[in-house]
Order: structure tokens, then C-alpha cells, then sequence
């Protein structure tokens, strides 16, 4: 066993690990900590597979900013265990034939899997920010710019939405 | 491709347009520079294009009438916008570039040849209709319809993206081209199926199929109509010509698997949508399982690829499409005027306003299907392809739902031709009736002259 | 070709006119408008009509337009005039002019006159569609068209909810019908690639087709000419269609749109001669129907209602006709028919109108007093439907008769019964209306008057037709040729069967159906005359009586059986589904408008939307699995 498999494999049980946790515990904040251990450990595997530019984006972005949200809107709320509704028995009881069949057809169709398409040695460099950049502007030109359009509705729709309404007597 | 980049560049405008103190003129500015676009599209048209940007867009004579499919769609739309948000001047440029770059969306969606322009289509599209659906800030219904599309949709989405990240496994590529002739070769590899599916899977759910379909009639009740109807066509028919390329031509090949699913889903649809709607008493609410219904004859086309699918889609998604519109303009009217979106608003419609009420009239037979409106032929494509292609029994179970229909669709008529209640003058802005009318007048010609329509 | 345009065209004017412009015209004008239309339409049917008559007017078959091109499917908008739409045309611009001009005085205190008027030019104008078009969908849209006119019509009165609902019944009745025409006309376009009667003709003689199909088709036709034309099972919605105005009743539910059936078999005549199964079945349908609906009619109470069921007597009886391949009498029948139901109904349109809308022939009685002319005209329409000679009833119910009684002994003393309670319960109405003395209030008797000229002209008329009509078919032995059977011989090539029948046996027959008529009379005559009887007041009646009186409960069946689970699986699916799932919760969120921002996310999600996604995940497990394991 290489260093990197032992990596991998103790990355992948902290990822599948915490990612349950998050499921699992009862308090939302415990919730939001567990998926930040999780988010770092995926970030760890993209550093395995040589994508420093994911690896980046992934801390700063998930890790950072969207963890930041969550913690605070979490907290704005005051949220805790007692607020927690219980789901039906029938939801639960569905939920959990669903898991289990998803589960089945995962790992009956994993066992069929033939090789994947062959990996690229890592001798090629891929995932940098410099190679990424070059077929971003160049192959993936127009999606990248397209890109700019779902920003800016997103952006438009932000401000639309919060916009102050005139308030109008009836 | 000009299409898309022009009408891009057009919602870029009417977005700074607030900022050059252009807010008057925004609606007719964006109406001229879409039928301008609609006309550049028109002569693309039997021209044979290269793909562009490194085959990141085809454009086709498919691709070509869908997006003019869209842009008269989104004309009617905004033009109907004109009326709708009089209380609300200041936020104009807002509601019309969101509105444009949802066109933008579903521009990419029919045209795309490659799995991220398919992605960032329904994306932008997608998130557009998130923040539209909760326009209405003050109703509980829109914040609420805005919430649970943008949860729904993202979870869509999610899936989206898992199959599209197995199917680029398996396939090593984005490319339709690529990943056509992948599904056509030996042996595609299982994780590629599975990746088929999850796409089938959020594609189902974009089109509001069974038992996709939950969100839709609360999304689309929730929503302010204008929106309702904007999803209910333009991002119907959008997601339905990308179903169709992928489903009818790139994947054709290892599609076989999921017939029997896709004829089951169909069936379902097409009942479950009857079924509920039969109940309603909003009207604006048995319109949104009507869509779920239409929705099923739809995914026809989907089932039985042939030669001649794409045209039987196409015309279906005008007649469906534009007796929807022709039925929302008129209903946004009179709910404008009576304050309700119940059946019972349409009451005495034909003594009060006897035009509007048959122009209602005549879109419900078309969507109920009755000749000689495009509605009927519409059907009689899609079904007599059906019977062509072994699923008698399939079409039987639909023409039966279909008359089943005839009966929701008929109350609103009966409602319009008995008695008002009280004697308030009806007069709605002559907006309303003028898109109604192009609407109708459109499906009629469809109706007399389906070829026109066809795909060559 | 221009004339046939203008032909079919007026009446849409006319409704047009009076829809559009309707409110802001005088009743008058909208009236006479409305009129006019249908009159433009009669002249010009005459002179087509007339020219068939004189053989200077060849039949006209024109495709106006194409409708679909593309594909290897073709269809095209086109028009057929000839002898059989002809005949019809007659029928409905002539009746349909006459009604219009009796409407004029019967609704004038209506305050929807020119909504009335418009929805009747409608009618007329999808009915000449129907009967002109050259191909099935053309006439698919009549059909539909005059469904929907139909429907609007009978709720006319929409105030009542009982109309209303009489209404949808129709309505829903109509579509299951035409479900199986829509059925049919698609196998028929699928397998032979037209629509077109001529076209169809062709390849069916030139094509070796499956008999199988064949039945299939015209199975699924009948299914439709059932619906259309109320017969069993699909009857029920013909006696409440009398919640409509009675020109209405008159018109549509008498004379012209429920013959459609009629006209669909006769048109497509050459299709099932080529299915002899479904031809005994269409004999055994109208046989039964007859007879069924005739022994409702003997204990109903309600003038219109007798008409009713009459009318769906007669209408079997035309249906048995044209099951045992008699087209030329069934056709010859539903013309009669035409005369006199529709003299009976605008007769007791004037009846009711005098007393003040009451229907009750309990209430009712000597009426002839007050009424002569009404009464004069509605008498002789009873003895013309009840098949006395020399009226025209008799010779096309004869002809029907003798007819089915070379094909099958059994459908003839079914259908000779039949005639038998018509007889009897057309008097029964007609002596329990005019004669014995006024059973009504004071107020009512005070009120009683003859009708005005704009309702009695158009009855006159009628009468004479219905004592007339007859002379369009004698029998050949006594005016040596069979006028109806060589106008209609282009139509009909080989129908003919009865020229090999024995004289005597004919004459037998004829006096036979002669004899039961008038002991049918004579017994109500003793009845109700003699006797001075009633009927039972309501719940008096019992046993077998009482079942008839309730129509056998064929709808109390109906109900039962199609109807309620339909809306139990329905009201299902919207409780379960609609209510408890989302209102249940959207009204707890509607509630909380004040609630924080947060609790009601919470809510939303723990709720409706955890349940949606729920449905989800299972689904794509349950195709996983399907496809892969």
C-alpha cells in the first residue's frame, strides 16, 4: 500500500463518516460541523487527484463561504434539538426501503462495473489553475461565458427580491 | 448561435436600461429587438451550419424552429408583461431581463450539443424561475412556491449532475456526438446506464411528469400568473426539446432499457394529471395539472423516436403552448379584474366580454383537442405515431383520458356561457385580447395548415 | 359551389351577429336576423334539393381544402351534397326555419333572446357541417359541434340547477359516445389511410380486409350513433335534455341532431353492409330500445317527457331499420318523424306556454276549449306517429315494419309492440291534455289562451307535413314506384329486399299494424275517456308499474355503478393527494403569515416537500432496480 491509498482510504472514511454524522445528529450546528469535516476531507481527495484548483475553490467556497452562511442563518434562527419535528413512521419507514433499495442497485451495479475509462497519469497536468484556464478560454469558451448570464439573473434576482416595496394603502 | 448571443446581449440591456433612465420604453425596445432576433432566426432556417465554439452549440432546422417557438412565446409573454406590472414600474427593467435570460436559458436548451451548455441552459432557466415564482412578496403562496421550486429544482439538479458526471465517466466525453456513438458501440459500460437514468430522472422532474410532478401545480398556483404561464410554456417546451435530443437521438440506441419505464410514466402522467384535475376549482390550478397531462402526450415523442418525432413534438409544443397562452392572457384579466382565480371568476364571461370569452373558448377546445384547432392534430400525430410504433394500448388509455379532459376543460366554457352574477362591466386591456388573439389565431392556422409546422 | 358556401355559411353569420352584437340589437331584429340566416340557407337547399328531384343536379363532392399534407396520411376539409344530404338539408333548414320563427314568439319574454338565437343559428350551422361534410372528421366536428351546442342549450335556464345538471349528463353521455366514433375514425384512418367516404368506398372494395376489423370499425361508429342518438344504454340523457326550452327539444332533440346517428350509418352504409354482425346487433339495439323506452313513455307524466321517450322509441325503431339493411325506410322514418315530433313538441311548447309553464298532463285537460288550432295540429301528429293510414307515420313505420318482418319474426313482434304503446300512450297524452275538463287552478284556466300566430303558423305547417309526408314513399302497389327509394337508389345501390314480398302478405301486415294502432287508441279512449281515469299520483303506483314509472332506475344504476366510484376514486385522490398532503399544509402556512421566516421553512420542509422528495428518490429506486435487476 502506497502512501496515497492509505490517504485515500482515511480520507474516504472521514468523508463517509461525517458525512452520516451530519445526517444523523440531532443538533444543527453538530449538523453543519460534521458537513465542514466532510467538505474538507472531499477537498483532500481533489488534492489526491492532483486538482489544486478544485481543491482550492472547494475550501474557499463550500468550506468557507457557504459554511459561513449556514452557520449563521443556523444561528439567527436559534434551532435546536427541541425544534426538531418528528417525521411520520410512514416517511421514515419509506425513506428507509428507499435507502435500502438504492443501496442494493449501487452496489449490484458497481459489481458489474467493468474498467472505467482509462486515468490519465498523473504525469499530465490537468487539474492546475493553469491548465484549466487554457480550455476554459479556449474549448469551453462560450459555457464559461454563458456562465456570466446565470450570474447575473442570480444577481438581478437578488435584487429584485429585496428591493423595497412602496408600500401602497389601500 | 447569434440567437442566443443577441438575445443574451438584449437582457444585458434591458437589465442597464434602469440605469440610462430607459424604464418606459424597456417592453416596447425588448418586443421590437425579439421579433428583430425572431426574424434573424427565422433565415438560419434550411441553412447548414457548422457547429460552433467547439461544437459547444448546434444549430439545426430542429434547434431553428424551437427557438422560434421561444421567442414568440417569450413576445406574447412580455407583451402581456406591459399590463401585469402597472403597480410596479420601478422594478420593470428587473421582471424583463430575468424574463429574457430565461429565455436565454431555454435558447441554450434546444440548441446545445454538449452536456455543460445543456447544464448551464437549464440552470439559467432554472434559477430565473426560482426567483420569478416568488415575485409576488406579499403573497404567502409565492414565497412559499418559490421555496419549494428552488428545493425541488436543486435536488433536480443534483441528480442532473451525478448522471452527467457517470455518463462522462463511462464516455470520456461532454460531446453529444461523442457520446452517441459511445451508447450506439459495444458494451456501454453500467455506470453509464445508471447516468442515463439520474438524466432521465431530472429531466422527468423538469417537465413534471409522474411521479416527478409535486411541485408543479403548487409552483405554478403559487406563482403570479404571468410566471405560471411563462413555466408552463416556455420552460415546458424548452425542456422538452432538450429531452428529445438527448433521449430520441443521443441516447436513442441505449434507451431500449427504459421504454417500459417511460410507457409507464406516460400512462401514469397522463391519468394521475386527468384525474386531478378533474377536482379543481381554480382555474389557474387545473391548468397546472392540465400541463402534467399534456406533459404525458408529450413524452410520447420521447418514447417513440422515429424520423418523424421531432415534428410531431414540435407541433405539439405550439398547440399546447399557445392555446395555454391565449388561455392564461385571458384568464390573467379576468382575475386582474375580479380578484379570484376560481372557475366561478368566469362566470357570465360571455355576456360581459363576449370576444375574450371565445377566444377562451377556442383555446380550451384546442387544448381539450377537438378539430379543427392545431390541438386535435397536435394528438393525432402523437398518437397515430404511437400506434405506429406497437403501444396501442397506450394510446387507447390516452384518447380515453383525453375525452375523460373534455370535461374540465369544458367547465370553464360552461362557466363563461351561464349567467353573471352581477352586472360589472368587463373591459380588459386591449393587451390581453391582442396576444389572445395571435395566440388563437395561430393555432387555427396550425389547425388548417399543420405542415407548415413540420420540421424538414 | 358559391351557393353551397353561402348555404352553410349563413347561419354562422347569423350567430355571429347575434353573439357578438346580440346586447345592443332589439329582439325583433335579432330574431328576424337569426331567421333570415336559416331561410337563406332553406332557399338554397331547395334549389339543390329540387334540382336532384328534376335530375338536373349532379352530386357535388369538392375538397375545399387541404388539411394535413405532410405524411403519407391525407385529409382534406371537402364538402358532399347529394340525395342523402339533400334530404337532410331539407329537413333541417325547413324545420330549422319554421322553429326559429316559433321561437320568435315562444321566448319573447326570455331577456337571453339573441344568446337564444345565437346558439340555434350555431347549431344549425354545425348540423349542415355534419351532414355536408365529405369525409368522417368533417363530420366529426358537426358531431361535436352540435354536442356542444346541445349542451349549452338544455342549460339554457341555467338558474335551475336540476338544468344544469341535465346538461353535464348530456354532455358526459355525448362523450362516451364519441369516444367510440373517435376510436373508429382512427382505426379507419389508420388502416386505410382515409377519411373520405368515397375514398374509403374505393378501398374497401379494392382491398381484402379483415372482417374482424371490419366489425371493429363499425362497432366503434355505433358506439358513437348510440350516444348521439339515445339509444340503449346510453339513453338517459335524452328525457332530461327537455330541461331545455322546448323549441330547442323540438329542434335538436327530435328532429335533427339526434338522427345524426342515423345519418352516420346511412352515409356510411356501404361500411356496414359489410359487417352483418354489427348490423344484428344495431337491429337488436333498436329493437330493444323501442320497446323500452315505449313502455316508460305509457306511465310518464310530464307532457315533454312522453315526447321524450316517444322519441327514443322511434328513433330504435330507425335504428331497426337500418339493421336489417333497410336504409331507404329508415331514412323515409326519420324524415316523418321529423314532421310530426317536431309538430308535437312545438305543440306542447304552446301548451305549456299557455299554462304558464306547467308540464303535468295531471293538471292539464280540455284544453281543446281554449286551443283549437294547437289542438287540431298536435292530433293529427298523434295519429300520424301512432301509424294510422292514410297520416305518413303509418307508411314508414309500415314500411319499417314489413321490412323487419322478412329479416327476423322475433325483432318484428318486438317493434310491432312498440308501435302498439305508441299508439296507446300518444292518446293517453293527447286525451289527458285537450279533452275531459281543466284540472288546474283558477289562475291558470283564467290565463289559458291560443297561442300567437308566430307559434301556430309554424304548427299548421307541420301538420300538414306530417298528414302528407307519407306521399314521398306509398308503397309500389299503389302508386307504382317507390318515390323515396329512387331519389335515395345512388345512395343506397342494393338495399331493397321488399319488392319480392307477396301482396298479400303486405296487405296483411299493413292491416295488422293498422289493427294495433287503433286498439292501441281505443283503449285509451276507454281509458281515459270512457272510463275517466287518471294517473296514479306520485308513490301510488307499486310493483312492476312503479319500476316503469321510475324509468327502471337505469339511472339510479348508472349511478351506482359508473359514476360514483369514479368520483370516490377521484374525491380519493384529491383528499389523499390534494387536500391533506398540500392544502393541509398550505392553509397551516396560510395561517402563519405572521410566523418568523424561519418556523415556516422549517415547516415546508419537514412537510409536503420532504414527502415530494420522498416520492422521488423512490421512484429512481424503483427504475434502478427495474433496469438493473
Amino acid at each position: 500500500m502506497s502512501l496515497v491509498e492509505i490517504t485515500f482510504l482515511i480520507l474516504s472514511v472521514i468523508a463517509i463518516g461525517s458525512a452520516l454524522m451530519t445526517v444523523l445528529s440531532k443538533n444543527p450546528i453538530h449538523s453543519a460541523i460534521y458537513l465542514l469535516i466532510c467538505f474538507s476531507s472531499i477537498a483532500g481527495h481533489y488534492l489526491l487527484l492532483n486538482a489544486q484548483f478544485l481543491f482550492i475553490v472547494h475550501i474557499i467556497v463550500y468550506s468557507g463561504a457557504i459554511m459561513v452562511l449556514f452557520l449563521t442563518t443556523l444561528m439567527l434562527l436559534n434551532l435546536n434539538e427541541e425544534t426538531e419535528q418528528h417525521k411520520p413512521a410512514m416517511a421514515r419507514l419509506g425513506a428507509l426501503v428507499a435507502a435500502i433499495i438504492l443501496g442494493l442497485v449501487l452496489v449490484a451495479a458497481v459489481s458489474k462495473t467493468a474498467t472505467l475509462m482509462p486515468m490519465n497519469n498523473n504525469t499530465v497536468d490537468i487539474g492546475s489553475i493553469k491548465a484549466l484556464g487554457k480550455v476554459l478560454m479556449d474549448e469551453y469558451f462560450y459555457p464559461f461565458e454563458f456562465i456570466s448570464i446565470l450570474l447575473l439573473s442570480a444577481m438581478v434576482g437578488v435584487v429584485l427580491l429585496t428591493k423595497k416595496e412602496k408600500t401602497t394603502v389601500a | 448561435m447569434k440567437t442566443l448571443t443577441y438575445t443574451s446581449l438584449l437582457g444585458i440591456f434591458c437589465m442597464l436600461a434602469e440605469i440610462l433612465n430607459l424604464r418606459k420604453f424597456i417592453i416596447p425596445i425588448a418586443l421590437v429587438a425579439l421579433c428583430v432576433i425572431g426574424g434573424l432566426t427565422y433565415c438560419d432556417l434550411n441553412v447548414h451550419f457548422e457547429p460552433f465554439f467547439s461544437d459547444m452549440l448546434r444549430v439545426d432546422n430542429f434547434s431553428t424552429s424551437f427557438s422560434l417557438l421561444l421567442i414568440v412565446i417569450a413576445i406574447l409573454l412580455i407583451a402581456l408583461s406591459y399590463d401585469f406590472y402597472t403597480a410596479q414600474k420601478d422594478k420593470i427593467s428587473d421582471y424583463i431581463s430575468i424574463i429574457i435570460f430565461t429565455l436565454c436559458g431555454a435558447l441554450a436548451l434546444v440548441s446545445f450539443s454538449n452536456m455543460t451548455m445543456f447544464f448551464i441552459g437549464l440552470e439559467v432557466m432554472s434559477i430565473s424561475f426560482y426567483i420569478l415564482a416568488g415575485t409576488n412578496k406579499r403573497e404567502v403562496r409565492s414565497n412559499e412556491a418559490a421555496m419549494k421550486y428552488f428545493l425541488m429544482g436543486s435536488f433536480a439538479s443534483g441528480i442532473l449532475l451525478m448522471g452527467i458526471t457517470l455518463i462522462y465517466g463511462a464516455s470520456g466525453s461532454f460531446n453529444l456526438a461523442t457520446i452517441a456513438v459511445y451508447a450506439s458501440g459495444q458494451n456501454p459500460d453500467i455506470t453509464f446506464y445508471i447516468g442515463i437514468i439520474l438524466v432521465l430522472v431530472a429531466l422527468l422532474f423538469k417537465v413534471s411528469a409522474v411521479p416527478f410532478h409535486f411541485w408543479a401545480p403548487d409552483v405554478y398556483e403559487g406563482s403570479p400568473m404571468l410566471i405560471t404561464a411563462l413555466m408552463a410554456t416556455l420552460g415546458k417546451v424548452a425542456s422538452f426539446a432538450a429531452f428529445y435530443k438527448l433521449f430520441a437521438v443521443c441516447f436513442v440506441d441505449a434507451g431500449s432499457h427504459f421504454k417500459l419505464v417511460i410507457a409507464i410514466v406516460v400512462a401514469l402522467t397522463i391519468l394521475v394529471g386527468n384525474l386531478s384535475a378533474i377536482r379543481q376549482d381554480s382555474f389557474k390550478r387545473m391548468l397546472a395539472f392540465s400541463g402534467v397531462t399534456n406533459a404525458g402526450f408529450m413524452l410520447f415523442a420521447i418514447l417513440l423516436p422515429n424520423e418523424n418525432g421531432g415534428s410531431a413534438l414540435f407541433f405539439y409544443a405550439v398547440a399546447y403552448a399557445l392555446s395555454s397562452i391565449a388561455a392564461f392572457a385571458i384568464a390573467i384579466a379576468v382575475s386582474k379584474f375580479s380578484g379570484s382565480e376560481k372557475f366561478d371568476a368566469f362566470k357570465g364571461l360571455a355576456h360581459k366580454h363576449p370576444f375574450s370569452a371565445i377566444l377562451l373558448t377556442f383555446a380550451m377546445i384546442s387544448i381539450a383537442g377537438i378539430p379543427p384547432f392545431a390541438g386535435f392534430f397536435a394528438k393525432y400525430f402523437i398518437l397515430s405515431s404511437a400506434i405506429k410504433g406497437g403501444y396501442f394500448w397506450l394510446a387507447v388509455f390516452a384518447i380515453i383520458n383525453s375525452v375523460v379532459a373534455f370535461y374540465y376543460y369544458f367547465k370553464v366554457i360552461i362557466m363563461m356561457f351561464s349567467k353573471p352574477e352581477n352586472e360589472d362591466s368587463f373591459s380588459p386591456n386591449f393587451v390581453y385580447i391582442t396576444v389572445a388573439s395571435i395566440a388563437v389565431l395561430i393555432t387555427i392556422i396550425a389547425g388548417f395548415a399543420p405542415g407548415v409546422f413540420f420540421i424538414h | 359551389m358559391v351557393n353551397l358556401y353561402v348555404l352553410i355559411l349563413a347561419p354562422l353569420v347569423g350567430f355571429l351577429i347575434n353573439g357578438l352584437m346580440g346586447k345592443s340589437l332589439p329582439k325583433s331584429v335579432s330574431g328576424i336576423i337569426s331567421s333570415f340566416a336559416v331561410f337563406v340557407s332553406f332557399v338554397i337547399s331547395s334549389i339543390y334539393f329540387f334540382g336532384f328531384v328534376g335530375g338536373t343536379q349532379a352530386p357535388i363532392d369538392a375538397n375545399v381544402f387541404d388539411w394535413i399534407t405532410a405524411g403519407e396520411t391525407k385529409i382534406s376539409f371537402g364538402l358532399l351534397l347529394d340525395q342523402l344530404s339533400g334530404l337532410w338539408l331539407m329537413i333541417i333548414t325547413g324545420i330549422g326555419f319554421l322553429i326559429h320563427v316559433y321561437s320568435i314568439g315562444y321566448m319573447h319574454d326570455d331577456e337571453n333572446f339573441s344568446r337564444f338565437f345565437a346558439y340555434l343559428n350555431l347549431f344549425i350551422f354545425f348540423m349542415l357541417l355534419l351532414v355536408l361534410g365529405n369525409n368522417f372528421l368533417v363530420m366529426f366536428i358537426g358531431w361535436e359541434g352540435v354536442g356542444l351546442c346541445s349542451y349549452l342549450l338544455i342549460g339554457f335556464w341555467f338558474k335551475n340547477q336540476p338544468y344544469n345538471d341535465a346538461a353535464k349528463k348530456a354532455f358526459i353521455m355525448n362523450r362516451i359516445g364519441d369516444l367510440g366514433f373517435l376510436i373508429g375514425m382512427f382505426l379507419i384512418l389508420f388502416y386505410f389511410k382515409t377519411l373520405n367516404y368515397g375514398q374509403l368506398k374505393e378501398a374497401l372494395a379494392s382491398t381484402q380486409t379483415s372482417h374482424g376489423l371490419l366489425i371493429a370499425i363499425t362497432m366503434c361508429l355505433f358506439v358513437g350513433a348510440m350516444g348521439k342518438s339515445a339509444q340503449l344504454p346510453l339513453y338517459t340523457w335524452l328525457p332530461d335534455a327537455m330541461a331545455g326550452p322546448t323549441p330547442v327539444s323540438a329542434l335538436i332533440h327530435a328532429a335533427t341532431m339526434v338522427t345524426a346517428g342515423i345519418f352516420l350509418i346511412a352515409r356510411a352504409n356501404f361500411l356496414f353492409s359489410m359487417a352483418p354482425e354489427t348490423l344484428s346487433f344495431i337491429a337488436g339495439v333498436g329493437a330493444v330500445t323501442a320497446l323500452f323506452a315505449a313502455t316508460i313513455g305509457v306511465l310518464q307524466n310530464d307532457i315533454k317527457k312522453v315526447l321524450a321517450y316517444s322519441t327514443v322509441s322511434q328513433l330504435g325503431l330507425m335504428f331497426l331499420a337500418m339493421g336489417v339493411g333497410a336504409y331507404t325506410s329508415g331514412v323515409f322514418h326519420v324524415t316523418t318523424h321529423a314532421f310530426f315530433k317536431a309538430c308535437l313538441f312545438l305543440g306542447s311548447g304552446s301548451v305549456i306556454h299557455a299554462m304558464g309553464g306547467e308540464q303535468d298532463i295531471r293538471n292539464m285537460g280540455g284544453l281543446k276549449k281554449w286551443m283549437s288550432i294547437t289542438f287540431i295540429t298536435f292530433l293529427l301528429s298523434s295519429i300520424a306517429i301512432a301509424g294510422v293510414p292514410p297520416f305518413s307515420g303509418f307508411f314508414s313505420k309500415d314500411e319499417i315494419l314489413a321490412h323487419v318482418f322478412e329479416a327476423n319474426k322475433v325483432l318484428w313482434v318486438i317493434g310491432s309492440l312498440a308501435s302498439f304503446l305508441t299508439a296507446f300512450y300518444m292518446f293517453r297524452l293527447v286525451i289527458l291534455t285537450f279533452f275531459g275538463s281543466f284540472r288546474g287552478t283558477h289562475e291558470q284556466e283564467h290565463h289559458l289562451h291560443e297561442s300567437p300566430a308566430t307559434i301556430t303558423i309554424p304548427l299548421v305547417i307541420l301538420a300538414v307535413l306530417a298528414v302528407l309526408g307519407g306521399l314521398m314513399g306509398l308503397p309500389e302497389f299503389i302508386s307504382h314506384t317507390h318515390w323515396l327509394n329512387s331519389f335515395l337508389a345512388p345512395i343506397f345501390p342494393h338495399a331493397e329486399g321488399h319488392e319480392h314480398m307477396a301482396i298479400s302478405t303486405e296487405f296483411a301486415l299493413m292491416g295488422l299494424a293498422t289493427a294495433l294502432a287503433v286498439i292501441g287508441i281505443g283503449i285509451a279512449y276507454s281509458l281515459y275517456v270512457s272510463k275517466q281515469q287518471l294517473p296514479a299520483k306520485e308513490g301510488e303506483l307499486k310493483g312492476f308499474a312503479a319500476l316503469v314509472y321510475d324509468k327502471y332506475r337505469v339511472d339510479e344504476l348508472y349511478n351506482a355503478v359508473f359514476v360514483k366510484p369514479i368520483s370516490a376514486l377521484s374525491s380519493t385522490l384529491y383528499t389523499i393527494v390534494d387536500k391533506a398532503l398540500i392544502d393541509g399544509q398550505l392553509v397551516e402556512g396560510t395561517a402563519g403569515l405572521s410566523m418568523q421566516l424561519g418556523k415556516r421553512i422549517r415547516s415546508l420542509q419537514s412537510g409536503n416537500i420532504g414527502f415530494y422528495l420522498l416520492v422521488m428518490v423512490v421512484a429512481i429506486s424503483l427504475i434502478l432496480t427495474y433496469v438493473f435487476i
